[in-house]
């Protein structure tokens, strides 16, 4: 039973996605497994069933012709010219009386040099701490956005159980690190499996742990330069978002659970590093 | 005869223009389509394809020729979408454990079972043929999910291009897709999924 094929085949089949090696494996497999076959089926008349039910609103009569009109006038001369107009109208009609005041024109370009090259300065400080809000800010998202899906899934972890020895082993070969995964968890909270997920085009580990009824994603990725996550704690969408880092590993929870429950569940996760 | 500098420009950028109407003109049904599965609403979808080609026109010149237009703008598209009103809020809706477990169905650890033969195929097939219940299916598909299959099974988009739209691995996006089928079959099958996209 185990070379029925998986769901990541069927999809792949029906969305031509198999290179021609796949293709053929996998239609000698249909030939002769007629419950594969009937899968492959029922995945293939859900995605022309999706293709024709997705084509639903159409595009209201006028608005190509707005579309286009607004194209248009976007790309009209006026658009062009009335900026190179604005430019060159001061050099052409330039009045006398600016010209006696020329002096203190030099006065503020000789000004607004001294200020530039304080606020180059100062900016360059600014753009490494934009950059670094950025880099935090796309992280935040990804984390929620992993989590979301998670969670909207419902579906079943890729490693099921609530076993740490079952847990941590599984993601050997699968991510290049290690991790510890903490005991003596409190009554409330418990390891409901894992997931190998991916941030930032990297393989990290997503721990799924429920509190009550609340559930926890904590993903743990290599530390890797310029990977460092800047924030003890974080609200994002109603969801908290908890990180501490090791030498070798950055941590990052996210879960809508109470703060301080959160925040113990990581301080049994980072003592659990050091052990 | 040689066009002075600035009409020599205009030229370059009336022709540009004219380039990228010839391409973006023919998608508006598809923008406009997918902008009203989003945002579930006739003005917003409007106006989200609207903003959109105005971006895109803006962007044309960062545009690569030999790349994929239909991915480029369909990411414009759901990036606009994202950071509007009805993106910010149906991202606040995703459906949480909570919201399953009002009606008993489901706690944490109690996952579904694989959502597939729980019925006939016959039975399947005929369902799989309705398109209202497909609609109405999709309606109840989580935002990340309805993008997806949105995008490759209404768009025709491979894995390849939908990774660059989403901005994620293709990994996440097999995965995604193979939930969001998931879902699907499972509301096909007649479970009880309670929970409303709200635009």
């Amino acid at each position: 039973m185990s070379d029925h094929l998986s769901s990541a085949t069927w999809n792949a089949l029906v969305d031509g996605e198999l290179i021609a090696e796949e293709l053929a494996s996998v239609t000698e497999h249909l030939h002769s497994c007629p419950g594969c076959t009937s899968h492959a089926l029922e995945q293939s008349l859900l995605k022309t069933g999706t293709a024709r039910a997705g084509q639903r609103y159409a595009l209201p009569d006028d608005m190509r012709q707005r579309m286009e009109h607004l194209l248009a006038v976007q790309d009209s001369p006026s658009h062009v010219t009335e900026g190179s107009e604005a430019a060159i109208r001061p050099a052409v009609q330039r009045p006398a009386s600016i010209r006696r005041t020329e002096w203190l024109g030099w006065a503020m370009a000789a000004m607004v040099l001294v200020l530039g090259a304080g606020l180059t300065f100062v900016r360059r400080n600014d753009s490494r701490v934009h950059a670094a809000g950025v880099e935090r800010a796309a992280l935040v998202t990804e984390v929620s956005d992993q989590h979301f899906a998670t969670l909207a899934a419902n579906l079943p972890p890729q490693v099921l159980s609530s076993d740490r020895h079952t847990v941590k082993p599984w993601f050997q070969g699968k991510i290049p690190f290690s991790f510890n995964l903490p005991e003596g968890l409190s009554e409330d909270t418990k390891l409901e499996g894992a997931n190998l997920a991916y941030l930032h085009n990297r393989p990290v580990a997503q721990l799924l742990y429920s509190i009550g009824k609340h559930r926890v994603s904590v993903f743990v990725e290599e530390k890797t330069a310029g990977s460092g996550l800047g924030f003890p704690m974080e609200e994002h969408l109603g969801f908290r978002l908890v990180t501490f880092h090791t030498n070798e590993l950055n941590v990052v929870a996210i879960s809508d659970v109470a703060p301080g429950k959160l925040t113990e569940l990581m301080n049994l996760f980072e003592r659990a590093q050091v052990d | 005869m040689t066009l002075l500098p600035w009409r020599h420009t205009g030229k370059e950028t009336s022709g540009r223009s004219s380039l990228f109407e010839d391409l973006a003109l023919p998608l508006l049904p598809a923008l406009y389509n997918v902008a009203y599965w989003l945002t579930r609403n006739a003005t917003d979808a409007e106006d989200l394809v609207q903003e959109t080609l105005l971006k895109s026109l803006r962007g044309f010149e960062g545009f690569e020729a030999d790349s994929n237009f239909k991915a480029w703008i369909f990411r414009i598209l759901r990036n606009t979408y994202l950071t509007s009103r009805s993106g910010l809020a149906a991202r606040r809706t995703v459906a949480l454990e909570e919201e399953l477990d009002e009606g008993g169905k489901l706690g944490p650890g109690a996952y579904p079972e694989a959502a597939i033969d729980r019925e006939t195929p016959e039975l399947n097939l005929i369902r799989l043929a309705d398109r209202a219940t497909l609609q109405s299916a999709m309606e109840k598909l989580p935002p990340p999910l309805l993008e997806i299959v949105l995008l490759c099974d209404v768009e025709e988009l491979k894995y390849k291009e939908i990774a660059s739209i989403l901005e994620v691995p293709i990994g996440t996006v097999m995965s995604r897709l193979a939930r969001a089928r998931a879902h699907l079959r499972k509301s096909l099958e007649g479970n009880t999924f309670t929970r409303e996209f709200h635009a």
